[in-house]
């Protein structure tokens, strides 16, 4: 029989059987052995003092904290200011090097160098816009000498949360880069070709068509950015020492320092970190499962 | 369209965003490899480059650590393509939860982690409630440290490499396709293998170059592992230097770039086109 | 494409052989018994040592207290393994390390770890080492070790400033002339204060110059308050790439770190170390033994290496001052090229561990508040 019940088991619901879940269990074997176990020290910690007894001061300490509340504001703003400017630049670059017509050698450069970049971070990152944009570094050099303009003085400073923010976009923008491209390969030629035997000029083929159909992905790589730039650290405290509070450097304070060392507290804020992750993928799949309505 | 209109469309607006892009990417390597060369007073010179590459144990750990990444890849691929796979097809309600355990190593310190890993797994392997020995600890033997390590590797590469194939996963009709292939007799394996793999290609391979970047340059569960790998290396030589950081910082960055290069070739390049299949 | 579809299953073969490999390499030999004279209980030391066939250290940068002439000596003369564990950690990381590993016998676990002066104490209270005394006990000053030997001082260094004088040729000599406005924009700590050591004992010191005593540290948080100011203060955390750079012409640091980054820098740029006139402020690292340590034999072998006249030695090479140096001064036993090169540390004040664990106290909680030199985020 060559018919396919294919209309019929689109409106059929999935069934709920245990056997569904075979196909994922390799999955959660693998995550409970190599990450929740492992990490179970964070979430039973964070209601431990350090004499090991329960307590839930740890978490009251997340709420009460002037500085602890600042640090999670400041990490969000972070993150959702890098995780828009990336993605929004990242799928421009993605464009470009896809439908956007560049020739192909430019593209293979671009996805490894994107390959490489994405992962380019620390202390080397820090230091390489400290060399190009520090109050020594070459390109304030070039305003100065050739523009006249001490851009130092009219207020730009690297050391900054804008500072950081650019700098964190090194390793933002290529992660958008590699996710998008294999998504705006996907867009079908035959598409844009019917749109335009309808009548579309580009610019609404983008809008109506092209633009709904990768929403979910676009959304899909943003929240991957904003994680990225929410779990960063390395950088951020290489470029302002811990002078911009963010929440990273606060655990890492507890957690590694010579001094604080109340690793309770560490705990406490990375189980925070784990909400707010969960509230923002919460908010994520909201959206996603508006603009995946039609799709197959 | 008619080779007149392609003429016509010169694509000024790609060119735009891709200049912008490579100038954004290019002047911070070059203030750092111009730092680089100026080791000695007043000239230009690779003195830096010749004192971090005096060490034999350069080559040796960066040998490691990409094969540690290759092991990182497969792994990798193997246990998140079925999955994602079967998400999509018989299992929506696992999405969310799925998701949230791929995301769950960006709130994860690194160093949580590692220390996590070791307390787990020094112990021996015992059946509960017996002292019957299982296994001796994997922190014990060389092979279990590598599995640790790959694991641990796996884990965080996760978040990348899920998104991307389940990105690629979206734009492939991956239903379709399947039922397709199993209108024609084919079985899992087969589906898996020869229908679902090659169309998701690209998307595994920006998975691939994320995760070997990241294998390269990790450092916290490397040394606490007592890995010789690539990252602790790197520290142990740089830290207290003025030039050869930046040094090394360069080649790395060329060294990875190039390795991710071979890698792009092993692969079969991007032989996608827009829209083509 | 066809030969494409072989590659991957290839590679992965590869790969898979590859481990396999690497994995059946050679297990560690025993040491060969040898006959050992009973009666030198260092010879039996340096025996069971042997059988061991390692050592753990952690955190011990190379460039620091010329730590790394001190792995290759220790290898060559017992010819054991040494493992080094993150060379970047901090003294909690060391500490953690210890902790995580006390059911692991694998070469994870440090054996010996050097740690900050307040660190000895409280690890101690935590059971995490074991007591061990080398047989040159007696020459280390009493106030620099646990009576029962629990932890022991190795180094102790001045808190000094290095100088980038390309950028900045005119030197500050004291801590008040680091708010002179000439300075502006150039000054930065070697850690956050929040958190490390380092950065907290500048503050510290720099309350001595400005009217504070061991006890009170609220001249030190003053002293920085007016150097962010005055806006001399970066909030970067300096390393020496930075001041090479010439971002940072002034590092507030130890002065054997000081010292060896002028070496490095090998006269680009040029560089100078300044011990301040007032406020000279001693910090002292001591060493221990961890109580699960997998090697014990091999960690006491290296204390004995550590604190014999060799070892002090080398540290002196680091720039660091020994911690037996009075004793071997004494004696004569340390040669002039090495006590030439070694910073005045003169009037240099030795905080005990009860002022430091207060210092840290005060000063981490209070940095934010009263020096307040945080980046403001935007609105």
């Amino acid at each position: 029989m060559v018919t396919t019940t294919l209309p019929a088991q689109k409106d059929k619901k999935l069934p709920t059987s245990w056997k569904n879940w075979i196909g994922v269990i390799p999955f959660f074997i693998f995550a409970i052995l190599f990450l929740l176990l492992p990490s179970i020290r964070l979430f039973v910690g964070s209601f431990t003092t350090e004499g090991g007894k329960f307590t839930l001061d740890n978490m009251a300490q997340l709420f009460s904290q002037r500085v602890i509340l600042d640090a999670y504001k400041i990490s969000i703003q972070i993150s959702a200011i890098t995780a828009l400017a990336g993605g929004i630049f990242g799928f421009m670059l993605a464009y470009a090097i896809t439908v956007g017509g560049l020739p192909k050698p430019l593209r293979t450069a671009l996805i490894t160098f994107s390959g490489v970049a994405s992962n380019f971070a620390g202390v080397p990152l820090a230091f390489a816009f400290v060399a190009t944009l520090g109050r020594t570094g070459f390109i304030t050099a070039i305003m100065k000498t050739y523009f006249n303009m001490n851009i130092y003085d009219k207020g730009f400073n690297l050391y900054s949360f804008i500072g950081l923010c650019l700098t964190y976009l090194y390793f933002q923008f290529p992660l958008m880069v590699l996710i998008m491209a294999p998504a705006l390969d996907g867009l079908k030629k035959e598409w844009k070709e019917a749109a335009m035997n309808l009548g579309a000029n580009n610019m609404q083929y983008w809008l109506k068509v092209a633009l709904p159909v990768l929403l979910p992905s676009i959304l899909g790589s943003m929240i991957l950015l904003f994680g990225n730039a929410f779990g960063a650290y390395a950088t951020a405290y290489a470029l302002t020492g811990g002078a911009l509070p963010i929440v990273t450097i606060l655990i890492g304070a507890q957690i590694r320092g010579d001094v604080l060392h109340n690793p309770g507290l560490g705990f406490a804020m990375a189980m925070g970190m784990v909400v707010i992750m969960a509230v923002s993928l919460g908010g994520y799949s909201w959206l996603q499962s508006r603009t995946e309505r039609w799709l197959k | 369209m008619t080779w007149l209109s392609k003429i016509r469309k010169v694509p000024f607006w790609s060119w735009f965003w891709f200049v912008l892009g490579v100038l954004y990417f290019v002047l911070p390597l070059y203030a750092t490899l111009d730092f680089s060369l100026r080791m000695e007073r007043d000239t230009i010179s690779l003195k830096a480059y010749q004192s971090a590459f005096s060490d034999p144990e350069f080559l040796k750990t960066f040998l490691y650590s990409i094969f540690l990444a290759a092991m990182t890849i497969v792994v990798s691929i193997a246990l998140v393509v079925p999955t994602a796979y079967w998400i999509r097809l018989r299992l929506p309600q696992a999405r969310r939860i799925v998701e949230f355990i791929t995301l769950m190593p960006f709130v994860v310190p690194a160093i949580i982690l590692v220390f996590g890993l070791i307390r787990i797994y020094s112990s021996p392997f015992t059946i509960p409630f017996t002292s019957i020995v299982l296994m001796q600890p994997l922190t014990n033997f060389k092979v279990g440290t590598n599995i640790l390590i790959i694991g641990g590797y796996t884990v965080l590469g996760l978040p990348y490499m899920y998104r991307s194939v389940d990105t690629g996963m979206r734009t492939v009709d991956v239903r379709t396709l399947t039922e397709a292939a199993q209108s024609m007799g084919a079985n899992w394996g087969t589906i898996i293998t020869k229908i679902i793999l090659p169309n998701v290609r690209t998307a595994l391979l920006s998975g691939a170059l994320l995760t070997f970047a990241i294998v390269v340059g990790e450092v916290v569960l490397a040394s606490f592992l007592g890995i010789p790998a690539f990252g602790p290396y790197l520290f142990l030589l740089g830290q207290h230097r003025a030039y050869e950081p930046a040094a090394l910082a360069f080649t790395t960055f060329l060294l990875t770039w190039a390795a991710m290069g071979i890698i792009q070739l092993v692969t079969g390049g991007q032989s996608q086109a827009a829209g083509a299949h | 494409m066809r030969t494409n579809k072989f590659v991957l299953p290839i590679f992965v073969i590869f790969v898979i052989l590859a481990t396999a490999l690497s994995a059946c390499g050679p297990a560690a030999t025993e040491a060969p018994t040898q006959v050992v004279d009973m009666t030198d209980p260092m010879a039996e030391l340096v025996a069971a040592a042997k059988a061991e066939g390692m050592l753990t250290t952690i955190a011990l940068p190379h460039d620091w207290c010329n730590y790394g002439g001190m792995i290759d000596g220790f290898k060559a003369k017992y010819g054991l393994t040494i493992n080094e564990l993150n060379p970047d950690g901090g003294s909690g990381d060391e500490i953690e390390a210890i902790k995580a590993n006390k059911d692991n016998s694998g070469p994870q676990a440090p054996d010996v770890v050097d740690v900050g002066f307040a660190f000895g104490t409280s690890s101690k209270a935590e059971g995490l080492l074991m007591p061990y005394k080398v047989s040159t006990w007696d020459s280390i000053p009493a106030d620099a070790k646990d009576p029962e030997g629990y932890w022991y001082g190795d180094y102790y260094g001045v808190m000094a400033f290095l100088v980038n004088t390309d950028v900045q040729p005119n030197v500050p000599q004291d801590w008040a002339d680091l708010l002179k406005p000439e300075y502006a924009g150039q000054i930065a700590l070697s850690g956050d204060p929040r958190t490390s050591n380092q950065a907290i004992q500048a503050v510290y010191a720099s309350g001595l110059a400005n009217g504070g005593t061991l006890d009170d540290f609220q001249p030190g948080l003053e002293f920085f308050k007016q150097l962010n100011a005055a806006g001399n203060l970066i909030p970067l955390i300096a390393n020496n790439g930075l001041v090479a750079k010439g971002e940072i012409p002034i590092r507030i640091t130890w002065d054997y770190n000081g010292q060896a980054a002028i070496d490095s820098f090998a006269g680009n740029p040029k560089a100078e170390l300044v011990i301040p006139s007032t406020g000279r402020f001693a910090g002292v690292y001591v060493q221990a033994i961890s109580a699960y340590a997998p090697h014990p034999n091999a960690a006491k072998l290296w204390m004995e290496y550590v604190y014999s006249d060799e070892g002090q030695n080398i540290y002196a090479q680091g720039y660091c001052h020994p911690i037996r140096e009075t004793d071997m001064r004494a004696r004569n036993v340390m040669p002039a090229e090495i006590t030439s090169k070694l910073p005045d540390a003169a009037g240099a004040v030795f905080p005990s561990v009860a002022q430091l664990d207060a210092a840290k106290a005060t000063i981490t909680t209070e940095w934010d508040t009263v020096v307040g030199a945080n980046i403001q985020a935007a609105p």
